[in-house]
């Protein structure tokens, strides 16, 4: 029998036999640097987790699609042990990550049996999520608890008013996985315009259920699109709503010949074509999509260009009057799974810290909304091909799709900005509002979260 | 004469299958009989054995005889290993005199393949019979190629004890049966002749033992898959017992050569990884709230199962505690010092996770020489501690004493938490016979369960690393005997008697071992279950191993009450 004990002094022994599998390696913060960040206290452990966390997903997410089984569940294990779903907003960030990877990994798996989807069912939500679908006032009541959207609807609602000013008519293409419900606050300021209410033509595009975040609505759109008719009566603005299926996996095709009909029979000068792309636009198949069925077999032997230019560049041909963009700004278009988790890690932490001290835990809201968000999360991890919609790009490569097929950024005014900054004085101090040349961005602790951007055609075409 | 052969034959087929029909219609089959075989089909009943051992010996010397080329000896075995001409297994006897009256005449085995339209017809006939008689027997059709000999295991467990092979009635003549697939039947047989030649050395009757064991290699060359290497290593074993070879015993000199067994078996099977997952997860819900934390591993091995839980530790909520990991190890033959190896790569992973971290090495070739002392903290401030006993309790129950001594040690710390994983078997009776029974049944279901791995490498290694517990269990007696498994309520009646009471895993380890199995073990044989608290994994209905956790009996939760050196309430 004999006995020691390991230290420092020893040095390294003769290397362990090759097939000892080596734990992934991290890069921690070196003691130096933690030791020469010391004041920062608890917030810099809290960042040092977020960061190995982010680490253990992606060794994890790399794991699973080199089919490494062993190093899998050995992550797996761990990653269910340090991020409680209920723990605080890195461990739910990470527990939602954890719950995509899980999906992408029976995705994968060569069975699909029994025992996994029971397991799916456990891990996916512990208990039966409150009604997914909600009535209107609720979902308006959903959508307002954070300045997500409403950011986005107070920028495009400026832009519209703005552009609509002089047009009898107004007709707004709504491109919104938000139902419309940017819609009410549209009505009542063009109701409140000087000169009169313009008649207001509303066109939506009624996407599969599949391509937007839940809560979804719990009524056909025609029905929403009547009660809003009624509200704007209400107002006294006269508004037709009509709904074109359409989709955006296909380059909204149907929608545009629509609109391209549409524009055949209308005075140019008398109607003003406004285009509200609010957080959709996203959803089109990118230059990594795999070019759709039908695309393949029949019109195009020969793809030049993607579902998503193709699209703007027909919105360009429509010439409309304006055309709002707000979408949420990160880039989830890598084509490797651990490039994409490692960037919606970084940028999905936003929501999840922005409602800690806002919903309480394990309230019915809060689980809606994390769901909302764990939607995101796991299409944009779990998800490939044609399910995967959530293909976000950053403002500047929507500027630069933008530019490239013919528009120039009109830039929003004081006023506009005014009105969003008002907006956000409702809700908690956290958010804030960047206002550059071209550009309205809302920020969360300083870091960029949602962009709005307003397009005309630009005059040499 | 050919053509009159098969002739023969299937007329015989065709009036024993309505024989089987009318056995199947009959619920009141003798008891005697074996169920699976009399769906089957076959009569079998087991009796004097002595005299199908007797017959092989001649058939035997007959072949000795008569087919002194390499050829004929060849042409034997084709003929016996055939895809295309079986005989009646249920008539032992009579299928041995068969041979050797083919033996006198050298045409016999010159017989051509059936023709291709009669074997196929009666080939599907007795595929209906088999559908009708496993009707309530799933498993047989939807399991692996290994399915037959797994069943025809599976049921050898309710052979009586007295195991004898005898003709049901000597004078029937002899049927032999087409069939496409023989598999079944000569997998059958193989089990049989394994335990009759198991009978014979339980009787020490060697004689019959080597005459069986002959036979075993041409039936054993006769399968594929599972049942051919699991039949391999129990003939092994077998043989090692009956020619008085037993395995080498020395330990320390193969330690090194273990453990890369058991890490190609860590790497094609869930079984190991569900210890360790199964394992930590009782561990640090135990560390929950502690600063200082102290694991206690019996058997350190290549330390595979400490990253992750260190990885847990580092980033539990509420901050990592300072870990102190004590491994004990083997000596190794070079005099290398392969713990040290073990805990300098991770001290190194404990410095990259910011974790303030301890190894100590322990060197003892049984944890039996572990004395209490050894396993106390040297610390003075209070810290948790864990004991991880991963497939090494059994082991102590071939030294006299040597649990008792060892469970003795643990209480003496009186830890936060004992995990034990152990073989979900019966390994340990004393009857031979009984124990060969359920090793060959244990064994059998866990080489079925690595046929879906992949890697065939990886495989391999795995069959190798069974292979010496097969052998261990089988062809060593006395302290040589390690392989010593035994089941949840023994462990738990040892435990009982030893002043522990058991810890509840949660339903979370079980969940997360539930998914962690589904989602990477690949198809759904694998089965976790929760027994009193306990964890097991097993191969469809079979458990095969089992996690349990243990405290010291009326302990309190933070202090080490227990006196040392207590004697142990009830022996």
């Amino acid at each position: 029998m004999m006995q020691f004990t390991e230290s420092a002094a020893h040095g390294p022994p003769p290397p362990l036999h090759p097939t000892l599998r080596a734990w992934p390696d991290f890069p921690y913060n070196s003691s130096s640097s933690s030791s020469s960040n010391k004041s920062a206290g608890g917030q810099l452990s809290s960042l040092t987790n977020a960061a190995c966390m982010e680490q253990l997903l992606a060794h994890c997410a790399h794991a699973i699609d080199t089919h490494d089984a062993t190093l899998a569940q050995q992550l797996l294990w761990v990653l269910h042990n340090i991020a409680p779903p209920d723990g605080d907003s890195n461990q739910r960030l990470t527990a939602a990550f954890l719950r995509a990877l899980v999906l992408r990994a029976s995705r994968s798996s060569s069975s699909p049996c029994a025992a996994l989807a029971a397991a799916l069912s456990d891990v996916n939500h512990d208990s039966p999520l409150t009604p997914l679908s909600l009535s209107p006032v609720s979902l308006a009541a959903f959508i307002d608890l954070t300045p997500w959207h409403r950011f986005g609807f107070s920028a495009a609602n400026a832009a519209i008013t703005d552009a609509a000013d002089s047009f009898p008519v107004l007709h707004l293409v709504d491109l919104s996985t938000t139902y419309s419900m940017q819609l009410p606050t549209l009505i009542e300021s063009l109701a409140a315009r000087p000169e009169g209410a313009p008649f207001l033509r509303v066109t939506v595009a009624s996407p599969p259920e599949s391509t937007s975040p839940p809560p979804t609505l719990d009524m056909p759109l025609e029905q929403l699109g009547a009660r809003l008719v009624n509200f704007a009566r209400s107002r006294n603005v006269s508004m037709e709503f009509r709904v074109v299926p359409s989709t955006p996996a296909d380059g909204f095709e149907s929608l545009l010949e629509h609109l391209r009909l549409h524009q055949l029979v209308t005075d140019p000068a008398a109607e003003a074509l406004v285009i509200n792309c609010h957080m959709m636009l996203h959803c089109t198949p990118d230059e990594s999509a795999p070019p759709p069925e039908t695309a393949q077999q029949t019109a195009a032997p020969i793809m030049l260009s993607s579902l998503r230019t193709m699209f703007l560049k027909a919105l360009r041909a429509l010439e409309p009057t304006v055309v709002v963009v707000v979408d949420e700004d990160a880039d989830f278009t890598a084509g490797d799974v651990v490039g994409r988790l490692r960037a919606a890690f970084n940028y999905m932490w936003i929501p999840f810290d922005a409602v800690e001290n806002l919903l309480p835990r394990g309230g019915e809201q809060r689980r809606r909304y994390e769901a909302s968000v764990c939607w995101k999360i796991e299409n944009s991890i779990a998800q490939e091909g044609a399910q995967r919609v959530e293909r976000l790009e950053t403002r500047s490569r929507w500027t630069q799709r933008m530019r490239g097929v013919g528009f120039r950024a009109v830039g929003f005014g004081e006023e506009a900005a005014g009105e969003v900054k008002s907006m956000l004085d409702e809700h908690s101090a956290g958010w804030g509002l960047k206002k550059d040349e071209e550009e309205l961005i809302l920020t969360w602790k300083g870091h960029d979260a949602v962009f709005a951007s307003a397009w005309m055609p630009s005059s040499l075409r | 004469m050919k053509r009159e052969h098969i002739n023969r034959g299937t007329a015989r087929h065709d009036s024993m299958g309505y024989g089987k029909m009318a056995a199947l219609k009959d619920p009141e089959m003798d008891a005697g009989m074996d169920e699976l075989l009399a769906v089957l089909g076959y009569k079998l009943r087991y009796s004097d054995m002595e005299d199908v051992a007797q017959k092989l010996e001649q058939l035997d010397r007959a072949m000795g005889i008569s087919s002194s080329t390499e050829q004929e000896d060849h042409a034997l075995i084709s003929h016996l290993a055939s895809d295309a001409v079986h005989y009646n297994p249920s008539d032992l006897s009579g299928w041995v005199e068969n041979m050797m009256s083919e033996m006198n005449n050298p045409n016999a085995f010159d017989l051509p393949p059936p023709a291709v339209d009669l074997s196929a017809l009666i080939h599907c006939g007795s595929e209906q019979e088999i559908e009708r008689g496993t009707r309530d027997r799933k498993r047989m059709r939807t399991s692996s190629s290994s399915s037959s000999f797994y069943t025809a295991c599976r049921e050898d467990q309710l052979i009586p004890p007295s195991i004898g092979l005898t003709a049901a009635s000597a004078a029937a003549p002899v049927f032999p049966i087409v069939m496409l697939d023989d598999s079944q039947e000569a997998g059958i047989c193989l089990v049989h002749a394994l335990l009759a030649c198991a009978e014979a050395v339980q009787q020490e009757n060697y004689k019959s033992a080597d005459a069986i064991m002959k036979q075993i290699s041409v039936l054993t060359s006769s399968q594929r898959g599972a049942i051919q290497k699991v039949a391999g290593y129990f003939a092994e074993a077998l043989s090692r017992r009956i020619y008085r070879f037993p395995p080498n015993q020395d330990c320390s000199l193969d330690s090194a050569f273990s453990d890369i067994l058991q890490m190609h078996f860590y790497e094609s099977c869930p079984y190991l990884k569900f210890a360790h997952f199964t394992a930590n997860q009782a561990i640090l819900e135990a560390f929950t709230g502690f600063r200082r934390v102290h694991v206690i591993d019996f058997a350190m091995k290549q330390g595979m199962q400490w990253p992750a839980l260190m990885q847990a530790l580092a980033l539990r909520p509420g901050g990592p505690p300072s870990f102190r990991l004590t491994g004990i190890g083997p000596s190794q033959p070079d005099n290398s010092d392969a713990l040290r190896q073990v805990g300098w790569k991770l001290s190194q992973l404990a410095e990259t996770l910011n974790i303030d971290f301890e190894f100590r090495g322990l060197v003892a070739n049984s944890i039996a020489d572990i004395e209490p002392y050894m396993l106390e903290s040297g610390s003075a401030e209070p810290e948790a501690a864990a004991i991880n006993a991963v497939f090494e309790l059994h082991n102590l129950l071939a030294i006299p004493g040597g649990i008792e001594k060892i469970l003795g040690a643990v209480r003496s710390i009186n830890p936060r938490i004992l995990t034990v994983v152990e073989q979900e078997a019966d390994h340990n009776d004393g009857k031979f016979l009984e124990r060969f029974n359920k090793a060959l049944h244990y064994y059998s279901t866990l080489f079925d369960s690595l046929e879906g791995c992949d890697g065939a490498a990886e495989q391999v290694m795995t069959e190798v690393f069974l292979g010496r517990q097969i052998c261990n269990v089988v062809a060593c007696e006395g302290a040589a005997r390690t392989e010593r498994h035994e089941t949840l309520p023994q462990w738990g009646a040892r435990m009982d008697r030893a002043g522990f009471q058991p810890v509840h895993l949660g339903s979370n380890a079980f969940k997360q071992a539930s998914m962690l199995l589904a989602l990477f073990a690949g198809g759904d044989g694998y089965r976790v279950e929760e027994r009193d608290g306990c964890l097991t994994l097993g191969w469809h209905s079979c458990p095969l191993i089992a996690t349990s956790a243990w405290r010291v009996a009326g302990a309190s939760a933070s202090s080490g009450e227990s006196a040392a050196g207590t004697a142990s309430p009830s022996q």
